[in-house]
């Protein structure tokens, strides 16, 4: 750990930021210490668990095995940036309506990877949906209604 | 610019933070080295980043067919790259294996080669297709074969300062190859791992072989495989070739299986890894 502070400038959710936090923070530090932005979960901390699973320029990624230092000049975007996407707004919605949310803690994590998913293959099938999620761990559901809730938002985006 | 973090635009100026400040570590994919930071095992006064240099980055077809992997080129891209297809498949299905698709967004095989642990996926599929590692210094650059770049558990050929830049692939030949992995659950680091090669014409086929997680580096035996060539369909020379694996193997025990676990399974793997490709070309 250091104990120097520095501040990153990083865009976030197409606003450029600014958060000051230990030099060799990680994102996900910046992200939720600095911006208390905290719709991204500390889970694990060692990439294990996807709870903190961002995108970064495009690709989901995980903001605690990213030092916020080398995040300067990339596209961060959380889950609290699709307020106006059609897309992860009916994804949000299938989670909710199916029961897809239990405690919560890995949802932000599974949107984000979801996202990428219905980007890359808008009607996926249950196996691509299981491949897509198997870096993000739930501990309460056992997971089939979260691939349900992914299967049936793509139904009803690309019928 | 942060004073902790410096993302040099070249191999050269990198190689010239790295002289300047020896004990700055390089920051490749960061799934390894940033968890490890995050466990209290690495607090680095600097991080040399490599995601700002160009030459580093992508999959490119040589002029005599062979192929050039930038050291800083993701998981994923290598897992879905066409031209790693015949002899080379291996590395392609090695690459789609590791860990799930987010980690493979980040993950690079420069970080993942010179971090050298044992049960990792490019270790063996690199040492059964014969690559050799480029590595950038201040006074240079050099290959080294991919067979003789682990020296010890988590020791390399890399000397201080100098830089993994890139991997040499030889042409693809033509035939069938693939990795087999044998771990606690999918996206695991292997207990044990077998990549193999198959090339040459039906009758006469020449077999590559190498097994990870079982010593430091990959186990590979080239006079084992040759004494097996046309042999293939023999199972007593198909265990021969096992054996011979077997006495080369150095295991631990961890928490993914004993040693001794690992000594019985490579024979095993071997056999199952070729079944694997014999019904693939029947289903072909």
């Amino acid at each position: 750990m250091s104990d120097h502070v520095e501040t990153f400038e990083i865009a976030v959710n197409g606003q450029r930021r600014r958060a000051a936090v230990e030099a060799d923070a990680t994102l996900l530090t910046w992200l939720r210490d600095g911006l208390q932005a905290t719709g991204t979960k500390r889970g694990c901390n060692q990439g294990v668990c996807g709870s903190c699973t961002v995108m970064i320029d495009g690709w989901p990624q995980r903001a605690c095995l990213s030092l916020a230092a080398a995040c300067e000049g990339r596209e961060v975007r959380t889950v609290e940036g699709y307020g106006d996407d059609a897309v992860m707004r009916t994804l949000q919605r299938r989670f909710a309506e199916g029961g897809a949310v239990q405690c919560g803690f890995c949802t932000s994590g599974m949107l984000i990877s979801a996202r990428r998913l219905l980007a890359d293959s808008p009607r996926p099938d249950e196996a691509e949906v299981r491949a897509a999620l198997s870096g993000n761990l739930c501990r309460c559901t056992g997971y089939k209604k979260i691939v349900d809730a992914v299967l049936l938002a793509a139904e009803e985006l690309a019928p | 610019m942060s004073r902790l973090l410096h993302r040099p635009g070249s191999v050269d100026e990198a190689l010239a933070l790295l002289a300047e400040r020896p004990e700055a570590r390089l920051l490749a994919g960061g799934a390894t080295l940033v968890a490890m930071r995050n466990a209290g095992l690495v607090d680095a006064s600097a991080y040399v980043a490599l995601d700002g240099i160009a030459e580093l980055r992508g999959i490119e077809q040589l002029p005599d067919g062979g192929l050039r992997i930038g050291a800083m080129t993701r998981h994923r891209e290598t897992a879905t790259c066409g031209l790693l297809r015949d002899s080379l498949e291996v590395v392609r299905r090695a690459a789609s294996m590791i860990a799930n698709p987010v980690v493979r967004n980040m993950g690079t095989m420069g970080g993942s080669v010179a971090n050298a642990d044992p049960g990792a996926d490019y270790p063996a599929a690199l040492v059964c297709v014969d690559v050799e590692l480029e590595l950038a210094g201040t006074e240079g650059r050099r290959r080294v074969p991919a067979a003789a770049f682990v020296q010890d558990w988590y020791e390399t050929a890399l000397e201080p300062g100098e830089i993994l830049t890139a991997i040499f692939l030889p042409p693809p030949r033509t035939g069938r190859s693939t990795y087999r992995k044998l771990a606690r659950v999918s996206g695991d680091y292997a207990i044990a791992s077998c990549a193999m090669a198959l090339t040459g014409g039906q009758g006469d086929e020449e077999i590559a072989v190498a097994i990870g997680g079982c010593g430091p580096g990959p186990l590979r035996d080239v006079g084992a495989e040759a004494a097996l060539r046309g042999r293939l369909d023999d199972p007593g020379a198909l265990a021969a070739l096992g054996e011979a694996l077997v006495a080369l193997a150095d295991p631990i025990d961890d928490v993914r299986a004993s040693a001794d676990y690992r000594l019985r399974v490579i024979p095993r793997l071997v056999r199952a890894t070729l079944d694997d490709l014999r019904s693939e070309r029947r289903a072909a």
